[in-house]
C-alpha cells in the first residue's frame, strides 16, 4: 500500500517528556530538514540559473558582462534564412541518423538475442565498448580516414590511380555516417532489455499458429516492442539533436552547420553574437524537451511488453543461409566503429608526417614524449581525473539525496524538486555551457575559471540520470525495511545509513560508473567555459586536432582511451555492483 | 501501564479512516485487533508505532504520552521502545540472521549484543542458522527472524501486523502457539492485528473487533463468540446462521409464522431491528421420524444440499426464506424434509446492522 502521500512533516518534531531525548529528536529531524533545504536550493540553483541567464542573454544586444541594451532582435533573428536553414539541417541530420541507427541497432539486437548467432557475448561486449568510445574521437578517426587528404583518398590516388572518384567526410553524409556509428550501441543497449524480458509465450504462440520466424518477427515481436522502440528512438533523436563533437569536427570544415555548432561559432568567431546564440540555445532546448516529454509519456504508457519472471529460453531462430551475411555485417560494424578507428589513431599517433602508406611513414614516439613533457597536458589529465572521479561522486550523492526526498520523505514541495532535477534532461550540453557563460558574467561568484564550474556543469547535466537510478532502486525497496529499522530503535538518518544505503549500493555503484564515464568524455558542456588552467583531456584532444596536429591529438586520444579502459576495469573491480549494467 | 489509546482519529487528506477509537492494552495482556480488510487495523497499529501520525487523539505507552497532536507532541518510532513484526517480515537482505537480530541491540547501545542475539535466536529456535542470509531462509524461518529481531532488545511493547498471513496452515498453527508463549515469557503488552478469526480467538486475552474505522465490540474470545452484540460481529466470528424474526405480541415468530423461543436475556425492546442468531453446532438436525425432546424449539425445513467433511456432514437447510447451516451424522438427501431442534438459550437476538461497504468487500 502506498503510504507516500502521508509524507513527513516539517513541523517541530516533539515536545518531549524526557529532556535528553528532546535534543536527539530535534537534532535528527533538523538534519533532514536542513539537508532538504540545502538540496532544494542547490538543485534550483543548478537547474534554473543557466536557463534564466539564457533568457536574459537572449534579450541583450551585447556579450556577457558588457554594457548594452535590451532588445528583441535576437528572437527576431531566429527566422532569418541562416538560422532556419541550420534548423532544417539539424532536424534532417538528427532524423536520418536516428532512423539508420534504430534500424541497425534493432537488427543487431534481434540477431544477438533472437537467433542462433554464434558469438552473442562477444558482440555485446564489443557494442558496450563502442558505447563508451567518445564521439569526437570517433569523428577524428574518421576524418583521418575519409577527409580529402585522408587514408581512403590516398589509397584511391596512390595505389589505385583513380582520380575521377574521391571521398569527402566533410559533408552532411559524413556527419550522418559517424553519428549512426556512434548511436547504434545506444539503441542496442536500450532495446536489448525489452527484447530479453519479453515473455516467450507470445512468440511461441505465433510459431505454433504456423508463422515463419521472419513473419513472427514482423507481426509479433516488433509490434510488441513498439513502445520500447519509439522511446529509444526519441532518446536517440535527443542525443543526435544535441550532439556537438561530431558536427563541430566534421561539419565546420565542410560548412555544414547544425544548431549546436552554430551556438559555438556565434560565441567563438567574430563578429560574436552571444544574444542570438542564447535564443538559438533556448530553441534547441525547447525542441529536445518536447522529445523528452513525449518519451516519458510513452515510457509510462508502456504496458505492451509483459516482462515475466520466466523469461525462459526461447528457441532461437535459425539464421540458415543468412548466417554468413549476418556475420559479415556484424564484423563490418565492429570494424568501422571500433577497430578501424582505434588502429588508425594508433597509427597516426606513431608517425611523423601523415601518409596512408605505412611503408612511407617515419615512425616516432615524439607525440607520446610530448605528452610526457607537456605540463599543460598533464594538468588536463589531472583535471579530468579530478572532475570525473570527484564530480561523479558529487553527482551520485546529490542524485541520491534528491531521490530520497522525492521518493521517500516527500516533504512540502517535493514535486517541484522532482521537476527541477529533471529539467536539465532537456538542455543540451552546449546550451548549458552557454547559460553558465552568461550567468557567471553577472553572478558575483568566484567560479569562472575554476574546476568547480566544470564540475557544476557536469553535475547539472547528468543529475537526472543519477537521480533516476537511485530513485528506481528506492521504489523497489519496500518501505517496511526502513520502518523496521525505526521500530527497532534507529533514527531516520541511521535507517538511511544502515539499511537504505547498503541495499541501494549496487545501483549507486553503477550510477557512479555511468557518471564517471560520461564526465570523462564530456566536451559539449565544457567547450564554452574552460580556461587554460581548467582544460580537460577532451578539450586538449579537440584543440590539438583543430590546430591540425593530428599526431598529437591521436596520441592523446589513445592515452585517453587507455585511461578510460583502465578506469573502467578499476571501477568494475572495486564496485561489483556496477557490472550489472 | 500498557498501551492507552484515546479518541484516535486518523485521516488521509479528507478521507477519515479511523473514527475516534479508544482502547487499552494492559501490561502483559495480548490483545487482537480483528476486522475485515480495509477497516483500519494496520493504520491503528502504525499510529501506535509512530509510523503514521494521528490526526487527533492521544496515545500513551506505559504511562508516557507518545502522541498528542493537540499539544504538538510526537515521539518518533525509534524512541518508543517497541518491537514490531511486519506482515512482509522486512528482514534486511544485506545482513545475516544474527546481524538482523543484533540491530536493535546495537542501535540502542546494548552492552552485551552477543548474549542478546543468542537469547532471542534461542527463543525462536533459529540458533543454528545465525550466519545465514535471509535469501537462504524459508518463509517461516524469515518470519522467526523477524520475531527474534522484534524481541531482541526486550522492548516494553510488542506489535504484530498479520505476521502469519504468508505462512502455510501448518506453520501458522505452530507459530501462533510460539508467539503466545514468547509474549507470556516477556510479560509485555502485545497488540496483534489480523483478519483471521481463528488466530484472534486462539491467541488473545481480549479481542477488539473493528469495522470501517470504528470499534464494534471488545471482549474475551468466549464472550465475543457467545454474546456478539450485532449481526456483523456474529458473522465475522465463527459460522453464524440468521433467522429473520418478528415480534408478535410478546412472542417472536419466523416470517412463516412458526413461533420461536429465544434467549430471554437478549429479548430487549430497545427499538432496534433484531435478527436471531443460531450457531450451526447448536442445531440438531434429524429426519422427521425421530421424536423431539420437549422444551426445545422445533422447526421444519428442507435439505438443499450437503457437504461431506469427515467427522460430520454439513447441510444447508431451508427454513422459510432463510438458509441455515447445520451438522448431522445421518445421511439426508437433498430435497427431503428435516427437523431442526435447538435450545432457546442458544438462539440469541442481535442487532440487525446492515452490511457496510467494508463488510461486503470482505465477503
Ligand atoms: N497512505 C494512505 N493514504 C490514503 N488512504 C490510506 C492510506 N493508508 C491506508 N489508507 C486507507 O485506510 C483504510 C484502512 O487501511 P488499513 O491498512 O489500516 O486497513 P487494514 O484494516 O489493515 O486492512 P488489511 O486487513 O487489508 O491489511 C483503507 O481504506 C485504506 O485504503
Ligand atoms: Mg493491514
Amino acid at each position: 500500500m502506498d503510504r507516500g502521500e502521508e509524507g513527513f512533516r516539517l513541523e517541530t518534531p516533539a515536545v518531549r517528556v524526557r529532556p535528553n531525548t528532546i535534543r536527539r529528536a530535534a537534532a535528527n529531524g533538523g538534519v533532514l530538514i536542513g539537508l532538504y533545504v540545502v538540496v532544494f536550493a542547490v538543485v534550483a540553483f543548478l537547474a534554473l540559473v543557466p536557463l534564466a541567464a539564457l533568457v536574459i542573454g537572449s534579450l541583450r544586444d551585447t556579450s556577457p558582462g558588457m554594457p548594452g541594451q535590451w532588445t528583441l532582435a535576437n528572437w527576431a533573428n531566429l527566422v532569418s534564412p541562416g538560422v532556419v536553414e541550420t534548423l532544417l539541417t539539424t532536424l534532417a541530420v538528427a532524423g536520418l541518423s536516428t532512423a539508420f541507427a534504430m534500424a541497425i541497432g534493432t537488427a543487431l539486437a534481434l540477431v544477438i538475442h533472437r537467433t542462433d548467432f554464434r558469438w552473442p557475448n562477444a558482440m555485446t561486449g564489443m557494442l558496450a565498448l563502442s558505447f563508451y568510445f567518445p564521439s569526437f574521437i570517433l569523428a577524428m578517426a574518421w576524418i583521418v580516414i575519409g577527409s580529402p587528404g585522408g587514408v581512403i583518398n590516398d589509397i584511391l590516388r596512390e595505389f589505385l590511380n583513380i582520380e575521377s572518384f574521391s571521398v569527402d567526410i566533410y559533408s552532411v553524409t559524413g556527419i550522418i555516417f559517424v553519428m549512426v556509428l556512434h548511436q547504434v550501441p545506444f539503441v542496442y543497449l536500450t532495446i536489448r532489455g525489452p527484447i530479453m524480458g519479453m515473455d516467450p509465450s507470445y512468440e511461441e504462440a505465433a510459431r505454433t499458429a504456423g508463422a515463419s520466424p521472419w513473419r513472427m518477427l514482423r507481426r509479433v515481436t516488433l509490434p510488441m516492442l513498439a513502445y520500447a522502440l519509439a522511446s529509444s528512438a526519441l532518446l536517440c533523436l535527443v542525443l543526435t539533436l544535441e550532439q556537438f563533437g561530431i558536427p563541430v569536427l566534421i561539419g565546420v570544415p565542410g560548412h555544414v552547420t547544425v544548431l549546436a555548432t552554430q551556438i559555438y561559432l556565434l560565441c567563438r568567431f567574430p563578429p560574436t553574437a552571444y544574444g542570438l546564440a542564447a535564443a538559438i540555445g533556448l530553441t534547441l532546448a525547447a525542441i529536445t524537451s518536447v522529445a523528452i516529454l513525449l518519451q516519458r509519456r510513452l515510457a509510462r504508457g508502456d504496458r505492451s511488453v509483459t516482462t515475466t519472471g520466466k523469461a525462459g529460453k526461447i528457441t532461437p531462430i535459425p539464421l540458415g543461409v543468412w548466417r554468413w551475411p549476418v556475420n559479415l555485417m556484424c564484423g563490418f560494424y565492429i570494424a568501422v566503429s571500433l577497430v578501424l578507428p582505434g588502429l588508425i589513431l594508433l597509427y597516426t599517433s606513431l608517425i611523423k608526417f601523415f601518409t596512408a602508406n605505412p611503408f612511407d611513414a617515419t615512425f616516432t614516439f615524439r607525440n607520446y614524449l610530448y605528452i610526457w613533457n607537456s605540463e599543460e597536458t598533464q594538468r588536463a589529465i589531472i583535471n579530468t581525473i579530478i572532475v570525473s572521479g570527484g564530480g561523479a561522486l558529487v553527482g551520485v550523492l546529490l542524485g541520491v539525496a534528491c531521490s530520497y526526498y522525492v521518493v521517500r520523505l516527500r516533504p512540502t514541495g517535493y514535486r517541484v524538486l522532482d521537476a527541477l532535477v529533471m529539467l536539465p534532461f532537456g538542455v543540451p550540453g552546449i546550451v548549458l555551457g552557454l547559460g553558465l557563460l552568461w550567468a557567471y558574467a553577472y553572478l558575483p561568484l568566484p567560479l569562472y575559471g575554476t574546476l568547480t564550474l566544470i564540475v557544476l556543469a557536469y553535475v547539472t547535466r547528468f543529475l537526472p540520470y543519477a537521480a533516476e537510478t537511485a530513485g528506481a532502486r528506492f521504489v523497489q525497496l519496500d518501505r517496511s525495511l526502513e520502518e523496521a529499522a525505526w521500530t527497532a530503535g534507529a533514527s531516520r538518518l541511521s535507517g538511511v545509513w544502515r539499511i537504505l544505503m547498503p541495499l541501494s549500493l549496487p545501483s549507486l555503484q553503477s550510477s557512479y560508473f555511468l557518471l564517471f564515464m560520461a564526465f570523462f568524455r564530456e566536451i559539449s558542456a565544457t567547450i564554452l567555459i574552460f580556461t587554460a588552467s581548467t582544460s580537460v583531456l577532451s578539450v586538449s584532444i579537440w584543440s590539438s586536432f583543430e590546430q591540425a596536429n593530428w599526431g598529437f591529438a591521436s596520441a592523446l586520444s589513445i592515452l585517453a582511451m587507455v585511461l578510460m579502459v583502465a578506469m573502467m576495469s578499476l571501477l568494475l573491480w572495486a564496485m561489483p555492483g556496477a557490472r550489472r549494467r | 501501564m500498557g498501551i492507552s489509546v484515546k479518541n484516535l482519529v486518523k485521516s488521509f487528506g479528507t478521507h477519515t479512516v479511523i473514527h475516534s477509537i479508544s482502547f487499552d492494552v494492559a501490561d502483559g495482556e495480548f490483545v487482537t485487533l480483528l476486522g475485515p480488510s480495509g477497516c483500519g487495523k494496520t493504520t491503528t497499529l502504525r499510529c501506535i508505532a509512530g509510523l503514521d501520525t494521528p490526526s487527533t487523539g492521544t496515545i500513551a505507552i506505559n504511562g508516557e504520552t507518545v502522541s498528542d497532536p493537540a499539544n504538538n507532541l510526537f515521539v518518533p518510532p525509534h524512541e518508543r521502545d517497541l518491537g514490531m513484526v511486519f506482515q512482509s517480515y522486512a528482514v534486511w537482505p544485506h545482513l545475516t540472521v544474527a546481524e538482523n537480530v543484533a540491530f536493535p541491540l546495537t542501535v540502542k547501545g546494548d552492552r552485551d549484543v552477543a548474549a542478546g542475539v543468542a537469547w532471542a535466536l534461542d527463543i525462536v529456535g533459529m540458533s543454528k542458522l545465525a550466519q545465514r542470509r535471509p535469501s537462504e531462509l524459508s518463509g517461516g524461518q524469515q518470519q522467526r527472524v523477524a520475531l527474534a529481531r522484534a524481541i531482541a532488545a526486550r522492548p516494553q511493547l510488542l506489535l504484530f501486523d498479520e505476521p502469519l498471513s504468508n505462512l502455510d496452515a501448518r506453520l501458522r498453527d505452530r507459530t501462533r502457539l510460539e508467539i503466545s508463549r514468547i509474549q507470556r515469557e516477556l510479560k509485555v503488552p502485545a497488540l496483534y492485528v489480523t483478519h483471521d478469526q481463528t488466530e484472534a480467538l486462539s491467541m488473545s486475552d481480549r479481542v477488539i473487533v473493528m469495522e470501517a474505522g470504528r470499534i464494534v465490540q471488545e471482549g474475551d474470545p468466549r464472550e465475543l463468540y457467545q454474546k456478539p452484540v450485532n449481526r456483523f460481529v456474529a458473522d465475522f466470528i465463527g459460522g453464524a446462521n440468521f433467522l429473520h424474526v418478528q415480534r408478535v405480541g410478546r412472542q417472536w415468530q419466523l416470517e412463516n409464522g412458526s413461533p420461536l423461543a429465544v434467549d430471554p436475556t437478549t429479548d430487549r425492546d430497545d427499538g432496534r431491528s433484531k435478527i436471531a442468531l443460531l450457531r450451526p453446532e447448536a442445531i440438531r438436525l434429524d429426519e422427521p421420524s425421530v421424536p423431539t425432546p420437549t422444551g426445545q424449539n422445533r422447526l421444519t425445513g428442507r435439505v438443499v444440499g450437503g457437504m461431506y467433511l469427515g467427522p460430520h456432514v454439513e447441510y444447508i437447510v431451508e427454513v422459510g426464506a432463510d438458509r441455515l447451516r447445520a451438522y448431522s451424522r445421518s445421511a439426508l438427501s437433498p430435497g427431503s424434509p428435516a427437523i431442526l431442534t435447538f435450545d432457546a438459550c442458544d438462539c440469541r437476538l442481535v442487532d440487525d446492522t446492515p452490511l457496510t461497504e467494508a463488510r461486503s468487500h470482505h465477503a
